[in-house]
Order: structure tokens, then sequence, then C-alpha cells
């Protein structure tokens, strides 16, 4: 049997020439296939020859290793099972399984603080959205008031209070848009408090999950979205 | 030595994919249990880079000059990992059991005679760079968190202090180690040109899921330690060509290009200068006003800010569109920094609108540490 004979030596199709492929797009209003899910297929099948390539060579070695054994026996040489190589093998593949299994228990970590910081965003986000829209409400409804007051206010301008009652009646309502103002002061400065509060309880708890994650792995980069994280 | 057999190889190993850097460390690590505390817990991006860094090896064959840079650069780096000349040694071994174990029975003594000088001409360069390196600079420097603040829910910035004196150029990024996340190496650049008293700024964006980058966030203070690498990087401010500038930066890109635009400031005749700084939205726009004090201190400058999304009293859409919706860039040297994306997006559209590519400089990490 000849070296190799698991491998042609004419050009074959390779994962890497299947995760490389590329296609022309359609043109617009012509039918074509949604990228997204093309380019999952194609990932997925890049994988499945991977494995298939690394499966056939571990057989390639197995029937080596047997043959050798047979051979081993027929010129008297008794065969052993496992030789010194076929142990040191064997422990690089026990080995190489641990690693992955501690490669995936990290990325699950990873996966979960990812998806820990999206939400605390997402809360950052919607609180921030509600504060500014009651801001808003409470800016246009103190305005509305203003405005009311002002248009009163020009409507008796040449007229001054005349009567007791009426000057009572306008020193009441001056303290009554005082007290407004005053009031909603109050109100949306402990709204804000409020607010910023809620954030920052959201950042302790991210800041203690970011403490609690033991682990690490790469990611891309910092500003090195260039390599990844 | 034959190139062709070397690359015909390589090109059949690498149909194993994973498998292969797989093998290697595991190999490595029985024979030198040593090595495995070197590494991250996770050696999932470990093996990524170390295709990498093969993969470069092996197609840079053909253009010798820049592959003994990057394998200068690889050997330098590689300092800071406290990675000895006698390591070397034993990645050898195990690359080549590991490079046998794939090829089969097409693997013999010629193969790995080619193999075997391969690998002394790559680890020679690396290590007389380490050691030239070694006579002049530490592994790596102590830095300490002088200040820490949180400008928005995503962006840190750090000012530390490194000891002994860090030296680099505007443009240039180190690699950054965290207490809390030990042998996670992530590059950041600096913010600020060179300082008298030492300090230097890093721009760190928090990545949903980055170990490194959530530490130095939310579990980095004032007084906290961190290990830096050495300078690397090949984005420079062309001060000799005498065109004016265009600088494009998205997000914490822009620490490069601050840096590149405070060594601006010392110039006698400094150039125009345009500055685009792109986020998602306003509130990512975490520097802007200390860039419009800049502008308003030198007329030279013009910052545009744009967001991509939401509420702005300013230009909103993509990056690219507002930057070549200005008009004709065609005079100028263009420095892009950002998320890889947007730097791509920008630089294709001036090229395409007829700035020379050689005018075009991009925020470069195409290194890989193994």
């Amino acid at each position: 049997m000849t070296t190799d004979a698991w491998y042609d030596e004419q050009r074959r199709l390779t994962p890497d020439d299947v995760r490389a492929v590329t296609f022309p797009l359609t043109r617009w209003g012509r039918h074509g296939y949604d990228e997204e899910p093309v380019r999952a297929f194609v990932a997925d099948v890049h994988a499945e020859m991977v494995r298939l390539i690394n499966e056939r060579a571990s057989l390639w070695q197995e029937v080596q290793r047997l043959r050798r054994r047979i051979l081993g026996k027929e010129t008297g040489n008794d065969g052993i099972l496992f030789g010194k190589d076929d142990a040191h093998i064997h422990a690089v593949r026990i080995l190489s399984s641990a690693q992955r299994t501690a490669d995936r228990y990290v990325a699950d970590a990873q996966a979960y603080s990812g998806r820990l910081t999206e939400e605390a965003r997402a809360r950052r986000d919607e609180i921030m959205g509600q504060a500014q829209q009651h801001a808003d409400m409470l800016l246009e409804e103190a305005q509305t008031r203003a405005r009311t007051a002002a248009v009163d206010a020009m409507n008796r301008d040449g007229l001054p209070p005349q009567t007791d009652h009426e000057r009572r009646a306008v020193q009441a309502e001056l303290a009554y848009l005082r007290t407004f103002s005053d009031v909603y002061r109050q109100h949306l400065r402990i709204y804000t408090e409020d607010v910023l509060r809620t954030i920052e309880d959201w950042e302790t708890k991210e800041r203690a999950a970011a403490r609690d994650i033991p682990l690490a792995s790469q990611h891309a980069p910092s500003i090195g979205w260039q390599h990844s994280s | 030595m034959d190139v062709a057999r070397l690359k015909n190889s390589f090109a059949r190993i690498a149909m194993h994919g994973d498998e292969v850097p797989l093998h290697f460390y595991s190999d490595l690590f029985l024979k030198h249990p040593e090595t495995r505390p070197m590494f991250p817990v996770s050696m999932q991006a470990q093996r990524a880079h170390l295709v990498d860094a093969l993969v470069s090896v092996v197609s840079g064959v053909d253009d010798l000059d820049s592959l003994t840079v990057f394998l200068r650069d690889l050997g330098r780096g590689h300092r800071k990992f406290g990675t000895l000349a006698a390591h070397y040694e034993a990645v050898g071994d195990s690359l080549l059991a590991t490079f046998a174990h794939f090829c089969g029975d097409s693997w013999d003594a010629t193969l790995e005679a080619d193999w075997r000088d391969a690998y002394e001409l790559v680890a020679g360069v690396m290590t007389a760079a380490a050691q030239e390196d070694e006579e002049r600079y530490p592994a790596y420097w102590s830095g300490t968190v002088v200040a820490h603040e949180r400008r928005t829910f995503d962006v840190a910035i750090l000012t530390v202090h490194a000891e002994p004196r860090l030296e680099y150029a505007p443009g240039q990024s180190v690699a950054v180690e965290s207490p809390a996340r030990p042998r996670l190496w992530r590059y950041y650049s600096m913010a600020n040109a060179p300082r008298e008293d030492g300090t230097v700024e890093f721009h760190v964006r928090l990545v949903d899921g980055g170990a490194v980058s959530m530490a130095l966030t939310a579990a980095t203070a004032a007084g906290t330690g961190l290990r830096i690498g050495p300078a690397v990087g090949v984005l420079r401010l062309d001060t000799t060509s005498g065109r004016d500038v265009l600088m494009v930066a998205g997000s914490t890109g822009l620490a490069p290009l601050k840096s590149m635009l405070e060594q601006v400031t010392r110039l006698q005749q400094p150039p125009r200068v345009h500055l685009f700084f792109g986020a998602r939205d306003a509130d990512g726009l975490y520097d802007l006003p200390s860039l419009e004090k800049l502008a308003a201190e030198h007329l030279w400058l013009t910052v545009v800010p744009t967001v991509t999304r939401g509420r702005f009293a300013g230009h909103t859409g993509a990056l690219a569109d507002v930057v070549t919706s200005y008009g004709d860039w065609s005079d100028r040297d263009a420095y892009i920094a950002g998320p890889t994306e947007m730097v791509q997006d920008t630089a294709s559209r001036l090229a395409a609108g007829g700035l020379p590519v050689s005018q075009i400089h991009v925020e470069d990490f195409g290194w890989s540490e193994p």
C-alpha cells in the first residue's frame, strides 16, 4: 500500500474552499436566496467536512496500527496492542477533549456575562427613555400653566385690581403658582435621583457579576475589533 | 529547504482545522507541563492565534522582508508572556510531532528536515529580536491606574502611569493585562501624545461578554495595577507629505487619532485637519466636549460629530456616508480607526472617490500572538 492513500493528489474540494466560496448577488427585483441561511449552511458543511476528514484520518491511523500489529505477528515480533507512541497519542486525545470541555465552560460563562450586560443596557435605555418622557411631560404641563397665567395677566393689563377682593384673588393665584413650581421642582428632583439610584444599582450588580466570573478567553479587541472582542 | 513542498504539506495539515492546534497544545502540555500556566484557561482564541501566525509565516515565505518584521514583532511580543529561549525548543518539537501526526504516511525524513530548518529560521529571528529587546526594555511595563472615569455606560477612560517610561509614537497601541483576568492580553491605543509625567490614557469600550473590557471598565479603579506590553502598530502621522488631513473615528477608534491630533498641535506648521467622530447614538460621543474645546483653540481643526441613530442635533447616518457627502477628500492623508466594518467601509468609499490607497492609513491589528 502506498503512502497517503486517503489523499487524492488531484485537486479536491477542501473545507477552506467551501468556507471561501462566494456567489454573485442577484440583481434587484429578481429572486435570490436569503444570504444568512446560506452562510449558516456553508458553515455547517465546512464543520462537517473537517469532522469527516479528521474521523477518516484517525481511522486510517487505526488501520495502519492494526496492519503493523498483524505484520509484526507474521514476522514473529509479537504485536503489542499499544506501543509507546500509541499511548502518547491516546493521552493527547484525552487532554484535547478535556481542553474542549474547559473551553466550553468559559465560553458559556462569557456568553452569560454578555447577556447580563445586554440586559442591563436595555434596562438602562428603557429607564432613560421613560425618564425623558416623564420630564418632557412635566415641562410641557408647566409651560402650559405658565402660558395660561401670562395670558390672564395680560388680560388684566392696565386694569390693576381695584378691590381688596380682586387683589386677594391675584395674590392667592400667585402663591398657588409659586407652590406649584416648588412642588414640581421637588418632584422632578426626586424622580431624577430615583432614576440615578436605579442605574447605580444596576451598575453595582453588573460590577459584582464581572468580579464573580472567574474566566476569560479572548475576544476581539478592545479597540481591536480587528482581532475580534 | 523546498518551499513548495512545505506549502503543500501545510495545506494538507490545515485541512484538519482546529484539531491541529488542539493536538499541538496537548502534545506540548504533556511533554512540558510547566508551559501550561503561561496560557489562559480557555485556549480557543489561543489556537486561532497559533493558526493565524502559522498561516502568516507559511504564506509570507515569499516576502522575507515583511515576514522578518512580523516575526521580530512576534518575538518581542512574546517576552511579556515570560517566554524563554528553552521554550522555543519545546514548541519546535511539539510542532513537528503535530505536523508528523497529521501528515500521516506522507511524513518522511526530507519533509521533517524541511520543517525543522523552517522552524529554526523562525525561532532564530524571534529569539534574536527578543534578546536585542531585552538589553533595552523590560519584559513588560508596570502600570498603575491613576484615574478611572466611566464616561458612559459603555466607555471608561483610564489614565495609567507606566514604569519605566513607555516609549511610543502617537497612533501605536500596547497589550494590556488586568489582574482580574490573568494571562489575557488585549490591545489598546494610547489616546494621548507622550507626556512629561509619563502617563497614558486608554479609551476602553465595554464589549458584551468581553472578559478584559469588562474588567477594565467595571472592576478597575485608581490604584489598580496593570501589566503593559511594548508599543506596536504601524499607524503613524505622515508629517512630511505636506497634505492636509482627514481623520475618521468610530467610537473608541478615536483613541489613536486623538493621540495623533495632539501631535499635530505640537507641529510648527500644522496641516488642516477634519475629524469625523461617529458613534451609535449621542451618548456614545463620549469625548466630544474635549474635541470641541480643542477645535475652539485651533483654527486648523474642524470636528464633525455624527450618530447612526436617535435624537441628535447634527449629522445622522453611517459614518462613511457623512464623510463622503462632504465632497472631495482626494488630496488628503486619511486616517481611519474603529470597528472593522466601519473602517473597511470608509476606506473603500474614500478610495472609490479618488483618494489614492497609499494615502489611506487604517488602524492595523494584523499581527497576532500565539
